[in-house]
């Protein structure tokens, strides 16, 4: 089932399921939009800019990094390969392009990642999903009987945990029923994600490991756990 | 859940999530085993023996030691044909600093006839091998091509690229990773 999965789609199949990802995301996040204090056109804006930041800002930092490799081949810079990429420095380059869009746009910070969290949550299950297709972030060995054959061991099928806890939360998020306060969603967001991400990289079997033998993701997790229910008790507290 | 409640909670959370950490720390201190041959980056490349198109036999693992660009292609790809010059090209800077370039043509998928008059067409000089059989193709589990493996000298995969073709850039990038 798996495989026939992995092989329904061609290679690069994860980068066609987050960009399918972002487009599903993005059309669920306009419906909820307007009720955040943002409109669908600044909700398209802030996507669009923040996702040219992303390719720019990746590929022009990856360049940066490696000078040497570019020197002789400047005109590499225009590869298509999509490997040329520093994903991080990508990242934070969205972030800051989102940042200050935001500002131009006097955007209320709160309502504007609220008004963003459909299309995070749905980029989650397709980032789950490519990570199945691709036969990324996989598992360590399992004798369980719903271990997976994948790089030839029976392992834990830790793209589908990734991608049921993944389902869950966007479920959670888009039919909860309470009325939180501005930011709180997001909050929620990042919390019970980063909470599922520290308990599922148990089962990794391709973890950084540091400290002879702890799990580098789990304690950014733990650590970007901790922040997100400081701030969204921060959050409650003003609100009351 | 009223405030204390909630804060008694959350603490609760936290405290569970650090006990995990220490509980699930992987004590061999080695998640991913470089041991088991796989076609994935942090693996054990596959091995493989195949004759080249001089008759020679190559045989992977006795180039332990040494960086190992692995190249899968058809003469009738062409991304295959368009990256063969800046591998050529990149092969020629990093050789003497221990840098193997094997390029398995994928033969029971092509055209023999036409594979020397593209090897000399393009002048290249590192070894072209033939998989005449597929059994290179099932251990790396092609889908694509071209498909590079990157090997470190450990033997280890360290980058996979699919789909091409590869610019000069990236080639160095990769090769630099794995001649460290």
């Amino acid at each position: 089932m798996i495989e026939i999965f992995r092989n329904l789609l061609a290679p690069p199949r994860h980068i066609i399921l987050l960009i399918a990802a972002i487009w599903m995301g993005l059309a669920l996040a306009e419906k909820r939009a307007e009720h955040h204090g943002v409109s669908k056109d600044q909700l398209n804006n802030i996507t669009f800019y923040s996702l040219l930041g992303y390719v720019i800002g990746g590929r022009l930092l990856f360049a940066l990094e490696n000078l040497s490799a570019f020197t002789p081949s400047p005109l590499s810079i225009f590869s298509p390969n999509a490997d040329l990429f520093d994903p991080t420095a990508a990242l934070i380059t969205a972030l800051l392009v989102g940042l200050i869009y935001s500002q131009r746009q006097k955007l209320p910070l709160g309502g504007t990642l609220e008004a963003l969290t459909p299309l995070f949550a749905t980029l989650a299950i397709g980032l789950h999903l490519a990570h199945l297709a691709a036969g990324t972030a996989f598992g360590s060995p399992t004798t369980l009987p719903w271990g997976i054959e994948l790089w030839n061991a029976t392992r834990h099928p830790t793209q589908i945990y990734e991608l049921i806890a993944s389902l869950f939360i966007f479920g959670w998020l888009w039919f909860r029923k309470a009325d939180f306060p501005s930011g709180a969603l997001f909050l929620n967001f990042i919390a019970l994600t980063a909470g599922a991400r520290l308990f599922l990289e148990a089962f990794r079997g391709d973890s950084t490991l540091i400290f002879g033998g702890l799990r580098l993701a789990q304690i950014v997790a733990w650590i970007v756990l901790a922040v997100a229910l400081f701030a969204s008790e921060r959050t409650q507290q003003q609100k009351n | 859940m009223n405030t204390n409640q909630r804060k008694i909670f959350y603490a609760f959370i936290i405290i569970l999530g650090l006990a995990w950490i220490f509980l699930s720390a992987d004590k061999s201190g080695m998640s991913t085993s470089g041991q088991i041959p796989a076609p994935q980056p942090g693996f054990l490349a596959p091995d493989f023996e195949l004759k080249t198109i001089t008759g020679e036999t190559i045989k992977l693992s006795d180039l332990r030691g040494q960086a190992v660009l692995v190249n899968l292609w058809a003469t009738w790809c062409p991304p295959c044909r368009a990256e063969m010059k800046s591998i050529e090209k990149v092969y020629n800077e990093y050789k003497d600093r221990g840098l193997v370039v094997l390029a398995v043509n994928m033969t029971y998928q092509d055209d023999p006839t036409k594979i020397t008059p593209f090897i000399t067409e393009q002048e290249l000089t590192f070894p072209i091998l033939l998989d005449e059989t597929a059994n290179t193709a099932k251990a790396y589990q092609l889908h694509s091509l071209p498909s590079s493996f990157f090997i470190n000298r450990d033997g280890k995969i360290n980058e996979v690229v699919i789909g091409g073709p590869m610019a000069e850039a990236l080639l160095r990038t990769r090769i630099e990773a794995i001649l460290k």
